[in-house]
């Protein structure tokens, strides 16, 4: 093949690869919808998303919101505007920093995981064996899923912003001497539920991301360890540079209403 | 009562021909066994039967309904009419035994669990692992998985019953342990049409009521056990006789 062919070759390739994502999703998506509903399965996987992520988006909201504080506080501070840093890391975290970590930290465990288990259930014909009981495997695996993650990616990115503000105030007002009353005031004049709740609209969507594409990835694995190996990084890479285009188009939405709302 | 009909079925994976017009009769209540190499399209032929690959061309008739170009959705309806046995048993192995087996009556029946275990001990002993009920699949041999298997896939009761070579790997023993398994399942649900793939030659000649062999995308020979000892067809002689030499190049 000639270099236009391979160009063209993987603008097909990829093409497919949209359009079967695409399908994939829709399918999954409906299968949300529709019954039967299968809360035992959605419980297990808000557990699996939602608790055992907490302690490492906590740990990871708590040292971005310390490390951002210090940072800021050496900013800010050449030009005398300390009384600032509170409510400017807050609302980097709220709005940017809570939605983006914490998306990338659970895809990383959780993506990876369900590219992992599903590409294990498909090269060893488990998909198959649930196909074969008459069982809609897109609604039993996927929809389940990404129904938990969309619940949960959100609680848990509050969660990172509830730890990284304690973990900046704690740093700029009891180690880096930032006077609590301004540092406060400004926080709560500047910083809105929207921000919040921005940030935690953004992160529902990562989730159905994170889980769709992890879904998709091991759904769709082929030739035993070695495709469930590229099946699972393929996931992580391809959800990972999602959430970041999709967040800077987010943002250009949600910053015009923001300029508003002042 | 319905037999199966596959008429001039083919399947091919990018330009490699798999099945080249491939017709065979599954004759309702009996056992048949597909024989044929590794890799001569018996386990594509399985998956057809289960709609989880769609032939490029051809029909599959279920006595007189012609199942081969339903919507999934319909097809879901055809495969409650079939069990089937995986290769390498297929087990979910986030499950226990018990809820294997439980899993096809908890997803189509609204039966208490009362009675769902009542009906998956009782399965579990047929197949003589009542005591595994609450094991993981790791934590069992291979041929205990694929009697598990076997459990499963006869829990509610089908019409037909598919196993994709249900003694690969295990051991003499365990094999005839299956084999017997198969036969005795077959014998003992009224109703019940069984087809077998497999190479495994003492394995098809013991359990066997038909015999159809796999060769080149097509079925080139078909005949009771009595039949493939004695026919002098070049293909079957080579491969009853395990000899490199013939017809099949290895």
């Amino acid at each position: 093949m000639n270099p236009i062919e391979r160009l063209g070759a993987w603008v097909i390739a990829s093409i497919e690869d949209l359009g079967g994502y695409t399908r994939f999703t829709a399918r999954a998506t409906w299968g949300m919808i529709r019954p039967p509903y299968r809360f035992r399965l959605l419980f297990k996987q808000m557990e699996f998303v939602g608790n055992q992520s907490l302690s490492i988006v906590m740990l990871t909201g708590a040292f971005t919101g310390m490390v951002f504080a210090v940072q800021s506080d050496f900013a800010f501070g050449r030009f005398g505007a300390r009384g600032l840093l509170g409510s400017t890391v807050t609302l980097a975290l709220t709005r940017e920093l809570g939605p983006i970590l914490t998306s990338l930290m659970v895809n990383g465990r959780v993506g990876s995981a369900m590219a992992a288990e599903l590409g294990t259930m498909r090269v060893t014909e488990q998909i198959d064996a649930i196909e074969s009981m008459s069982v809609d495997p897109v609604q039993y695996l996927a929809s389940p899923r990404i129904a938990a993650s969309i619940l949960m990616v959100p609680i848990l990115c509050a969660m990172f912003d509830l730890v990284g503000v304690i973990g900046v105030s704690y740093v700029a007002t009891q180690m880096l001497g930032v006077n609590p009353g301004p540092f406060y005031n400004r926080m709560e004049w500047f910083v809105d539920p929207d921000d919040i709740w921005g940030g935690m609209m953004k992160s529902a969507i990562f989730g159905y991301i994170l889980a769709s594409v992890g879904c998709y990835r091991g759904f769709y694995a082929r030739g035993g360890a070695e495709g469930v190996g590229q099946a699972t990084t393929r996931a992580v890479v391809a959800s990972g540079v999602a959430i970041l285009v999709i967040d800077y188009f987010i943002t250009l939405i949600l910053a015009p209403m923001s300029v508003n709302r002042a | 009562m319905s037999d199966i009909r596959l008429v001039g079925l083919r399947k091919a994976f990018g330009k490699q021909e798999v099945l080249r017009g491939l017709d065979l009769v599954v004759p309702f209540g009996k056992i048949t066994v597909i024989i044929g190499r590794s890799g001569t399209g018996k386990s594509v032929l399985l998956k057809q039967l289960m709609g989880l690959l769609r032939p490029d061309s051809g029909s599959i008739f279920i006595g007189d309904t012609d199942i081969t170009r339903l919507p999934e959705g319909e097809f879901r309806k055809v495969r409650n009419r079939f069990g089937m046995v995986f290769q390498n048993a297929a087990l979910f192995d986030s499950m226990t035994v018990y809820e294997n087996v439980a899993f096809p009556l908890r997803e189509h029946t609204r039966l208490r669990e009362r009675e769902i275990r009542e009906r998956v001990v009782a399965s579990l002993a047929s197949v003589g692992l009542a005591d595994a009920i609450d094991k993981d699949p790791h934590q069992i041999s291979g041929g205990m998985k694929k009697r598990v298997a076997v459990a499963r896939a006869l829990i509610r009761k089908p019409e037909f019953l598919l196993f994709d070579e249900p003694t690969t790997g295990l051991d003499p023993i365990m094999t005839a342990h299956v084999d017997e398994l198969i036969r005795h399942t077959q014998d003992t649900s009224p109703g019940l049409t069984s087809l077998v793939i497999s190479h495994d030659m003492e394995a098809t000649l013991r359990i066997a009521d038909k015999i159809a062999m796999l060769f080149e995308g097509r079925v080139i020979f078909e005949g009771t056990a009595d039949d493939v000892r004695s026919t002098d067809h070049p293909v079957v002689r080579q491969f009853v006789e395990g000899r490199l030499e013939g017809p099949i190049k290895v």
